[in-house]
């Protein structure tokens, strides 16, 4: 299977132009909007932030008698852990974005776009800019974009240290200059979202998906993938396989062939115990459920979990599953905004408990109150980084509650003594 | 100690606000100007941004305790900053960081005597796939062992990476 | 106007009212600590949520729109459950400190507790979170950050009403929490308006802290004197002593009410209170004070006046009026009060520093009477010598009486009242002790009501006029503060 979005040598903009890059965008500026936003939606491209949300559906939401600017944003602040396909889309094929940008600025009527990228990312960014200004100077990006018309100014903006600001308010809020906190929804951003405006946010991936889309057309991406499950998908392996890294593939890949084929089984020695398959805030798999299940958006919530951010992190026999959930756990209390009670006081709660049977002082009672306090946050706040926690937790209670048990009981954990992690 | 923005500042600035409709939403890229020049960012700084901006200055102090990047005390010549979470840790981020806790003799938001070092640890750095991972200052260093390591810090403190500040 | 069902109950409401105004209107209480009527909508903790149906999760009442055919539940086992998670989320770091707490009796967390929660606490004390004890930040407020609820009510008055953003939750997560610039006074002229809007200890009144637990307080409600904007108040005391004065929300004038006015009380129980006359700076017994006034005024029967005061209630001032039609029988009389009105500050503090000024106008307009520049003038030429006035209203004619050297008689409730020169000083009651009238700047009437009673022998000004006139030979025949309006347009 060929790569859409992960190619060699097209990194610099004459590499990227060889490869037929631009070519997309001249087509589309000769298109209307709203035969772009059909394109999309043929296609079937489903946001890849993590929320799976179709994304031609997104673009159509945006009143088309609103007066006033309108916004695309680039959400690149990649911090969900586990997850590193942005900043290797961004460091191999930037201008993928840079005119997928320009499309998607184009269908929506936007004249200004905005990429946030975390702001650790400095390399990244730097790269970006570079790229933005030589697509600038070939008139890619400006005003009167290849004699269109159309006009498209394209900006850089570093967050400063916040995972909620991948959360897509949090990041507006922060673009504002604001502390990145989540906005209560309604209204939406389509409706009311960058500084007042219309305003449509979009993964890195995402966008980078557009420029073949147009290019090669919406039912040529559709057929790829498994269904609803459209295109590629880029899969972040991490943990302690031969090969980790980020892997093209068509959604619906099975996980198995992705740790065994892609990435050359699990190092010697390491035997699989679980897999969190979408990114640190999805439920976690057993390695029986892991190895049955395909990698797209249908068959990951039957399995219980989510194909979120498409970051596969595998975990081992020799990993102690509740220092894991302590590690995530301690995560979570670390970047909740600290907006909403349930989350605020959750978090912190949690890793507390986590601390006590990590520390050999925890009871089975509190295990049940670990359990109980993730479902007390469950949906109860503005935006899902609560959920986000308490999924993990509730999956890692459920289906290793025997670690969890032993802990409490002051037992080992698989191999160690409790305390001694 | 009375602080002022100076006029290379001031042109940066009003460069980098005109990218935005609304000038405070230079907020973040402003802040980070300031710790680039400073390491980090004093509160006289954010009082005299918060003027330059027009805004109270609660917004700027809430701004920069909530983001974890911004500084609010210098740090060492060298930021070492050990990512801790879930792929770092399996792939022995705690091994790396007591490493570090013990060669350089201090903890987590010290710095060396010499002011050479500061060691953070922080979260996912978003470079899962070479974990373990080290950001200091702003580059990034992956795939790391103890030995590797202590090469590096060798190099620093020789002053062979010519890292940004 | 979209129609909806909440608890079985159906009621049609404004477009863009929320659940939780369209259940108010039905009065179905839902509890809440970061919603505020006059505040914007934060949504932050989380208390509100009730159960809409086809909804795959709760909502917030105070944010959620209501929409036509909506079947609202607040009763359900999920919301009871919602709530009580977040009340346990509320106070797993939480001090627990009610016994010492100047909150306890209105306070948001108690309150809910026993009303939604009562459950045993799940969470070792030892490992609450710590923040910021009691510190006191600005002149009327005390902060501890430790029981704080973030719910932001605070930072947002002051952004919102006050715009003078001197107040941020720092930090985030479960160590954020609420603070200003090192150093700054948080000293907005509105800020005890945040220790009635704290839903929790966090910030509590510096005057009003530990003089009395709540519920021993009793209520009055009354009209501020602070200025001609005039707001509805509560007056709160016990035992004859006034404890804090608190806003009255009303769609008139005021929800809320400014740090001037809610220390208005002070001169009450202050240690200047007069209860006795007093002639040039000793003094004296409230009877022979009397006489001595009386005989003054007699000796310049024919250049004595009379000027009323805009501080002072229509039915004082008309009192002042009998005294001079009555018995002065002069026409040396004026309640022409003219100042700029409206609100200075785009809150609530009006230009017109005087309570009345459109009430005295009721009284010139019913018995006539010079204009003030007149008045001055006739004090200045010295057809005036003798003048009968309030402390405050003598500033009106300052220059003239000096340079003519005019006799002051003024009556006034305080020491510090009292102006330079004055020759004697006649004590009142004031109108916390005593009932009145007042009009504000927008012509409404408000009633002021007595809280306390006045120490023993002070009277309200229109008795101690209908003595003075006695003292004069005249009979006014005021046997309450009301007789004296008779003939005015009222």
């Amino acid at each position: 299977m060929e790569s859409i979005l992960l190619k060699d040598k097209v990194r610099g903009l004459e590499g990227y132009f060889a490869a037929g890059g631009y070519k997309p965008l001249k087509k589309a500026l000769a298109l209307k909007p709203a035969e772009i936003i059909e394109e999309v939606k043929k296609s079937g491209l489903r946001g890849r932030g993590g929320a799976g949300f179709p994304t031609g559906l997104k673009w159509s939401f945006i009143p088309k008698d609103a007066e006033g600017p309108r916004y695309l944003v680039c959400n690149a602040d990649e911090g969900e852990p586990g997850t590193f396909k942005d900043r290797e889309l961004i460091l191999k094929n930037p201008h993928a974005l840079i005119e997928g940008m320009a499309i998607a600025g184009y269908a929506i009527g936007a004249a200004h776009g905005y990429i946030y990228i975390r702001g650790e990312f400095t390399a990244e960014a730097a790269l970006l800019e570079t790229a933005i200004a030589d697509a600038r100077a070939k008139g890619f990006i400006g005003r009167n974009i290849l004699g269109s018309g159309f006009n498209f100014e394209l900006f850089v903006h570093r967050g400063a240290g916040a995972y909620i600001c991948g959360e897509e308010t949090a990041l507006l809020e922060s673009l504002e200059g604001f502390k990145g906190q989540p906005r209560l929804k309604p209204p939406f951003p389509a409706v009311k979202g960058l500084f007042g405006s219309p305003t449509v946010i979009n993964n890195v991936e995402t966008l980078a998906a557009v420029p073949a889309i147009m290019e090669r057309g919406g039912a040529w991406y559709a057929v790829i993938g498994a269904g609803k499950s459209a295109g590629t998908k880029l899969f972040c392996v991490s943990g302690p396989v031969n090969k980790p890294g980020v892997y093209e593939l068509p959604l619906g890949v099975p996980l198995r062939d992705l740790l065994e084929k892609s990435c050359g089984g699990l190092k010697a020695g390491k035997k699989l115990k679980a897999v969190i398959p979408g990114g640190s805030s999805t439920p976690v798999l057993t390695a029986a459920e892991a190895l049955a299940v395909n990698l797209d958006y249908e068959s990951l919530t039957a399995a219980g979990s989510m194909l979120g951010s498409g970051a596969v992190i595998v975990i081992d026999e020799s990993q102690c599953m509740v220092k894991l959930l302590q590690v995530l756990a301690r995560f979570y209390h670390h970047e909740s905004c600290g907006q909403c009670t349930p989350c605020r006081e959750g978090c912190g709660w949690i890793e507390k408990l986590l601390n006590r049977l990590e520390d050999g002082r925890g009871t089975v009672k509190d295990i049940d109150t670990l359990y109980s306090v993730a479902d007390g946050m469950m949906g109860r706040t503005i935006c899902p980084l609560a959920d986000a926690m308490a999924m993990p937790v509730m999956s890692f209670v459920k289906k290793f509650r025997s670690e969890f048990e032993a802990h409490a009981a002051g037992r080992c954990c698989p191999s160690e003594a409790p305390g001694k992690h | 100690m009375p602080f002022k923005l100076s006029e290379e500042f001031k042109t940066k600035a009003a460069h980098i606000c005109a990218k935005y409709p609304r000038k405070d939403a230079a907020l973040l890229p402003l802040l980070q100007e300031l710790q680039g020049a400073a390491g980090y960012v004093a509160e006289e700084a954010m009082d005299a941004l918060a003027q330059y901006l027009e805004l109270p200055y609660a917004r700027v102090k809430g701004v920069v305790t909530f983001y974890t990047m911004f500084n609010r005390a210098p740090t060492g010549k060298y930021h070492l900053q050990v990512c801790r979470n879930i792929s770092c840790h399996m792939a022995g981020a705690p091994g790396l960081l007591a490493h570090l806790r013990a060669k350089l003799d201090i903890t987590e938001g010290e710095t060396t005597g010499d002011g050479l070092f500061t060691l953070s640890a922080v979260e996912c750095l978003g470079a899962c796939g070479s974990a373990p991972v080290m950001q200091v200052n702003e580059d990034y260093f992956e795939n790391l062992t103890a030995e590797k390591l202590d090469a590096l810090l060798e190099d620093l403190k020789h002053g062979k990476h010519p890292l940004k500040r | 106007m979209p129609k909806l069902t909440i608890d079985g109950k159906t009621i049609e409401v404004a477009k863009g009212a929320t659940l939780l105004e369209a259940a108010q209107q039905l009065g179905v209480y839902i509890p809440r600590y970061c919603y505020h009527p006059k505040l914007s909508v934060s949504g932050n903790c989380r208390m509100c949520m009730v159960e809409v149906k086809k909804a795959p999760k709760l909502v917030t009442a105070c944010s959620t729109e209501a929409a036509e055919g909506m079947i609202v539940r607040t009763d359900t086992e999920n919301v009871k459950n919602a709530r009580r998670d977040v009340l346990e989320f509320l106070l797993i770091n939480h001090p627990l400190d009610c016994p010492i707490c100047d909150q306890a009796g209105e306070c948001g967390l108690q309150d809910y507790y026993m009303e939604y929660s009562r459950a045993k606490s799940r969470f070792p004390q030892e490992e609450k979170v710590r923040r910021g004890k009691r510190r006191a930040v600005g002149p009327h407020l005390m902060l501890d950050n430790e029981r704080c609820v973030l719910c932001t009510r605070c930072v947002r008055f002051c952004s919102e009403v006050t715009k003078t953003s001197e107040l941020e939750v720092m930090e985030r997560a479960d160590h954020s929490y609420i603070d200003l610039k090192e150093g700054r006074a948080l000293d907005n002229g509105y800020s005890l308006n945040i220790a009635d809007i704290c839903p929790v200890g966090a910030f509590t009144s510096r005057d009003f802290r530990f003089k009395q637990r709540v519920w021993f307080l009793k209520k009055t409600p009354t009209v501020c004197l602070g200025c001609a904007t005039g707001c509805l108040t509560e007056v709160h005391h016990n035992e004859n002593t006034v404890h804090r004065i608190v806003p009255r929300p009303n769609a008139e004038t005021n929800t809320w009410l400014c740090d001037h006015g809610r220390m208005a009380y002070r001169a009450v129980q202050a240690g200047d209170r007069l209860a006795k006359g007093v002639i040039k700076n000793g003094l004296i017994d409230l009877e022979p004070a009397l006489r001595e006034v009386a005989s003054r005024i007699d000796e310049n029967h024919a250049s004595a006046a009379v000027l009323g005061s805009p501080w002072l209630s229509v039915e004082d001032n008309a009192a002042l009026a009998r005294l001079a039609a009555d018995a002065l029988k002069t026409e040396n009389f004026c309640f022409d009060f003219k100042a700029e009105q409206g609100i200075k500050d785009g809150i609530l503090i009006n230009q017109d520093p005087a309570p009345n000024t459109a009430g005295a106008a009721l009284i010139r307009a019913g018995r006539g009477g010079l204009t003030l520049e007149e008045f001055a003038r006739r004090v200045a030429d010295g057809r005036i010598k003798v003048i009968v006035t309030e402390a405050r209203a003598a500033a009106f004619i300052k220059d003239a009486v000096k340079a003519a050297g005019a006799r002051l008689i003024v009556f006034a409730t305080n020491k510090a009242e009292i102006p330079a020169g004055a020759y004697a000083t006649l004590p009142y009651a004031c109108y916390f002790e005593t009932p009145g009238t007042f009009v504000n700047y927008q012509g409404l009437k408000r009633r002021a009501a007595p809280a306390v009673e006045a120490r023993e022998g002070v009277k309200p000004l229109w008795a101690m006029v209908n003595k003075l006139a006695v003292y004069s030979g005249t009979s006014l025949r005021l046997d309450c503060a009301e007789d004296a309006l008779k003939g005015i347009e009222f």
